[in-house]
């Protein structure tokens, strides 16, 4: 027999006065969050540093700790040698891969949501598949057989790109939906609305958010790349990480490296910043100043 | 703005399961409001949702003024839905809400804003207009999304538990509101209901599902106290059921001999009494039944209390009765008491086989 406890004893201790000491910021704590994120700021900003230093040395000796020659070589030789068309080429791509990934992924997500689809587990699953391959070993394959269709390099490029930036779509999509409410179309209808004015006057500012998210790791995916570019594109599309990875196989480039990797950093940090803000707008913008932390955080952007 | 709806056998099967609705007729007239009451699961929703047309029934027609909506898509019904949940577009202010069915309508903005406001000032939301949504309170939220759904000029205007979510003095509000709308603009309206006191409240007429039937398409006044079956008398809370036989118009049971009420006649055979126990009086220490009720000489075997009221159930015979007294009154377990029944306040229904 196990003990009875005696009716009308408190068994479980004093919420109130623990609670209230966890919900204080704590000296000890505060100290270490700063540090701690003082760290991370460290960690993400130090490989910058040299790379700032590179791209305005002309010349920078071993032993040396700051660059023994100034000056904008750097930036010179990587405006000569195509930088700019490179960038351009770029941010094209990637808008592209942005542009059709972005609603592809939106499609599939939304057909998982509403349960139409026959074997979602498998379809999500293949859907999920290019994150767990590595991308060159699908491309090695693949390269063959798009040269013998005689597909055009670029066509190839952007078809595997947009691929490759499907399960991030897809991925974020599927959370947006989750949170979305189908009544809301529902009601459009039975207000009058079609099918063509509730999908644009309701279901996409309902996920507008969720598709900014998508469309910007979209825009990575094809940003970031060098692997399918070089090895679909067969070095005919010169990308900016296709020239920095040729300059970066040389010797004696670090400034023209520098140059082009630091300017590579510039549109994903504005389209992060765009991001901050539309969120913030979307989010907050029509609502009263004294809306709550909390509600603040959950309708944020990333 | 108002039509006459009609449903004619409306079924709804979902997956070859049981019928969810199982062969609904009913007509609502122009300007009248009916309640579908019945307990979750009993179909009413998906009627509802036929008629809007966001599920295609099985079988089965809706006319609206005598045309077959059948493949009509709903935005061309001429409807206009009011969810348990607000469902307010928060990218939209509360004006813009409530103007959202004349601008997809092509009205131009400033004119679709103009009339919103009219229909904002009509649910007394006069300044409320620019507001974002979310800085409104649950019955704010649901009176807009009420002059949204008016602001459409509905044929129909279909509610599925409006007020459901409200608390009880905010649903009052909202039962008083819907009832000045009516009164201003006499829109056929539909509602959708679990709570009967709600559908007594607001509507002229009830129909009562369940499992997907309908078991009674009455007045309220008439839902309650002539109850079609045993069911109906059940689902609408009725505790009183004495079973006995009529022979030549006379029910006659442990309660006694009870004649049908005037320019009513009972069909002869076992049948069960039905009668509300709102109606039966108590009278301690016992004196006669006045003209036209039965006193029965009944004992106290039970008394719950139910706030301001207390609930009283009692013994006579074999049969049980029960009955509803103020709170105050000093009715104790084992008393004897006498109950009246007034005769007009009586039916009786076909027992359950078995």
């Amino acid at each position: 027999m196990t003990m009875m406890i005696p009716y009308g004893q408190r068994v479980t201790p004093d919420r109130q006065a623990t609670s209230r000491s966890l919900m204080r910021p704590r000296p000890v704590g505060r100290a270490a969050r700063i540090i701690l994120s003082g760290m991370l700021a460290l960690w993400f900003a130090l490989p910058l540093v040299p790379l700032l230093l590179w791209s305005v040395a002309n010349r920078w000796s071993f032993p040396a700790p700051l660059p023994t020659e100034w000056g904008f070589d750097g930036l010179g030789t990587a405006l000569a040698q195509g930088g700019v068309e490179a960038f351009g080429r770029s941010l094209l791509l990637s808008l592209a891969v942005a542009a059709i990934a972005t609603p592809l992924g939106a499609m599939a997500a939304r057909a998982l949501a509403v349960g139409s689809v026959p074997a979602p587990r498998l379809v999500s699953g293949i859907l999920l598949a290019p994150l767990a391959l590595p991308a060159f070993v699908a491309v090695m394959g693949l390269t063959v057989v798009l040269l013998r269709l005689r597909v055009p390099a670029i066509v190839g490029v952007l078809l595997l790109l947009v691929a490759a930036a499907l399960p991030y779509t897809v991925y974020t999509m599927r959370v947006t939906y989750a949170a979305h409410d189908l009544a809301f179309e529902e009601e459009a209808r039975t207000l009058g609305a079609s099918r063509l004015q509730v999908l644009w006057r309701v279901h996409l500012p309902l996920v507008a958010p969720g598709l900014a998210r998508a469309a910007f790791l979209s825009f990575l995916v094809g940003w970031s790349d060098y692997v399918i570019t070089v090895l679909v594109g067969g070095g005919t599309i010169v990308t900016l990480p296709f020239l920095v990875g040729s300059f970066a196989a040389g010797v004696g480039n670090d400034a023209i490296v520098a140059v082009l990797s630091l300017s590579a950093i510039v549109p994903p940090l504005l389209l992060l910043l765009a991001l901050g803000r539309f969120g913030r707008r979307y989010a907050g913008g029509t609502r009263t100043p004294s809306a709550s932390p909390l509600a603040r955080s959950e309708k944020g952007f990333l | 703005m108002s039509a006459t709806l009609r449903l004619d056998a409306l079924t709804k099967s979902f997956d070859g399961r049981a019928n969810a609705v199982d062969a609904v007729s009913l007509t609502v007239e122009p300007g009248e409001c009916l309640a579908i009451l019945g307990p979750s699961g009993s179909g009413k929703s998906s009627v509802l949702r036929a008629i809007a047309g966001l599920d295609s029934p099985t079988s089965g027609r809706i006319l609206v003024d005598g045309t077959d909506v059948a493949g009509v898509a709903p935005e061309r019904r001429g409807m206009a839905m009011v969810f348990q949940r607000p469902l307010l577009f928060p990218h939209l202010s509360v004006l813009d809400n409530v103007a959202f069915a004349a601008t997809v309508a092509g009205t131009p903005r400033g004119e679709a804003r103009e009339d919103a406001r009219q229909f904002l000032a009509l649910v007394q939301l006069e300044g409320f207009g620019s507001r974002p949504v979310t800085a409104l309170s649950g019955g704010q939220e649901q009176r807009v999304a009420l002059a949204r759904a008016l602001a459409a000029r509905p044929r129909v205007l279909l509610l599925d538990e409006p007020f459901s979510a409200l608390d009880p003095e905010l649903r009052a509000d909202m039962h008083e509101l819907l009832g000045q709308l009516r009164e201003r603009l006499k829109p056929t309206v539909v509602m959708v209901t679990h709570d009967r006191d709600e559908a007594a409240i607001v509507a002229d007429r009830v129909a009562l599902l369940r499992t997907g039937r309908l078991l009674q398409h009455d007045t309220v006044e008439r839902l309650y106290t002539r109850p079609a079956s045993l069911d109906v008398a059940r689902l609408m809370g009725g505790r009183i059921e004495v079973a006995g036989v009529v022979r030549e118009g006379v029910h006659r049971s442990p309660l006694g001999s009870i004649e049908a009420p005037a320019g009513e006649s009972w069909p002869e055979g076992e049948s069960v009494l039905v009668v509300r126990h709102e109606a039966v009086h108590l009278a301690s220490p016992p004196v006669p039944a006045p003209q036209g009720m039965t006193g029965v000489t009944a004992v106290v075997t039970a008394r719950h209390a139910r706030g301001p009221r207390a609930a009283i159930e009692l013994a006579v015979g074999s049969a049980t009765l029960a009955a509803e007294v103020p709170a105050s009154r000093p009715l104790t377990i084992g008393q004897e008491v006498a109950a009246h029944i007034p005769r007009s306040a009586c039916t009786v229904v076909t027992p359950v086989p078995g």
